[in-house]
């Protein structure tokens, strides 16, 4: 069965281009149009691996990753950073809120590939 | 040249047109920028609707020639051709991916620039306001408080807007960008 990945950016061309990427590797892929409807999906649907954005409106990358972490079933999914952002501090907080890896934009889909493979498998 | 009395009709008229004037131009700064953003975005939509399209029926074709590989015998230099052709075509596939992902950057740079186009026409409209209460009635004083009160009001102003603006896109180019696993 074909994992599942949750996409989440207020961007629909980005989100575009990542769904078709991770499709053509032959992953499920879920969007969301900003943190809050990424929330209200991921506690839908436990996924395998969330992939956000950072600046959006109504809830950012940050406070998306720090509310899965605080659901049970969001623990110890790997969550993936995909953001314009590439400041260290930005990485740092990052990392301090519960993200697995951070990547910056724009994204190039064979990369994008490796490191989900790298992080959740085929 | 000595003059006894400040020129405050001339320096409200001064404050007052440098706020009317600023404004005119920002706000065709902004419609130019709400245009160009409307234009990218549907630029994108359409390249984005395009380049699904020329994807699936690349798919499609390939499909084909790998049926007719299968049902003929080519020569090993016709299938070592039709192999480069489909690595060249995933390759620019995955540049067209990269390149495809500009209105994401350009949009949040275009949004910032006219979130401070509207800050400074704020702030050109309160210099504006500011200028109807100098008095000509006013003393010396009194006036060079309240420009300086100004002043400070509008350092103010400008510090609090670029305190809002942070930058989030850092891109020169679209080379892509680093990878950080935690």
């Amino acid at each position: 069965m074909a994992k599942t990945i949750l996409a989440v950016d207020d961007s629909g061309s980005l989100r575009q281009m990542v769904a078709f990427s991770l499709k053509a590797a032959g992953y499920d892929v879920v969007q969301a149009v900003d943190g809050q409807d990424g929330l209200d999906k991921a506690k839908q649907k436990t996924v395998d691996l969330v992939l956000t954005d950072q600046n959006m409106p109504i809830m950012d990358g940050l406070t998306l990753i720090k509310n899965l972490r605080e659901l049970g079933s969001y623990q110890k999914v790997p969550i993936l950073m995909l953001t314009t952002e590439s400041s260290d501090e930005m990485k740092a907080k990052g990392k301090a809120a519960g993200a697995n890896g951070w990547l910056v934009k724009p994204f190039d889909p064979k990369r994008l590939i490796e490191v989900v493979q790298k992080v959740i498998g085929s | 040249m000595n003059m006894k009395t400040l020129p405050t009709t001339e320096l409200r008229s001064l404050l007052a047109a440098v706020s009317d004037h600023g404004k005119q131009h920002l706000v065709e700064v902004e419609a130019d920028l709400l245009q160009t953003t409307f234009l990218l975005s549907e630029a994108i939509e359409k390249l984005g609707a395009s380049f699904m399209a020329v994807h699936e029926a690349v798919t499609e074709q390939q499909q084909v020639l790998n049926a007719l590989l299968e049902a003929h015998k080519f020569d090993v230099a016709e299938t070592k051709k039709l192999e480069e052709f489909k690595q060249k075509i995933g390759q620019e596939v995955n540049a067209a991916v990269t390149g495809l992902q500009f209105q994401d950057l350009t949009s949040q740079l275009l949004n910032r620039t006219i979130r401070r186009v509207n800050g400074l026409k704020d702030l050109l409209h309160e210099l504006g306001n500011h200028s109807n209460d100098i008095d000509p009635d006013h003393e010396h004083e009194e006036i060079a408080k309240f420009l300086d009160e100004m002043s400070h009001s509008l350092h103010e102003g400008s510090r609090t807007l670029s305190g809002g603006l942070r930058r989030s896109v850092d891109q020169q180019n679209m080379t892509t960008g680093d990878i950080d696993l935690f």
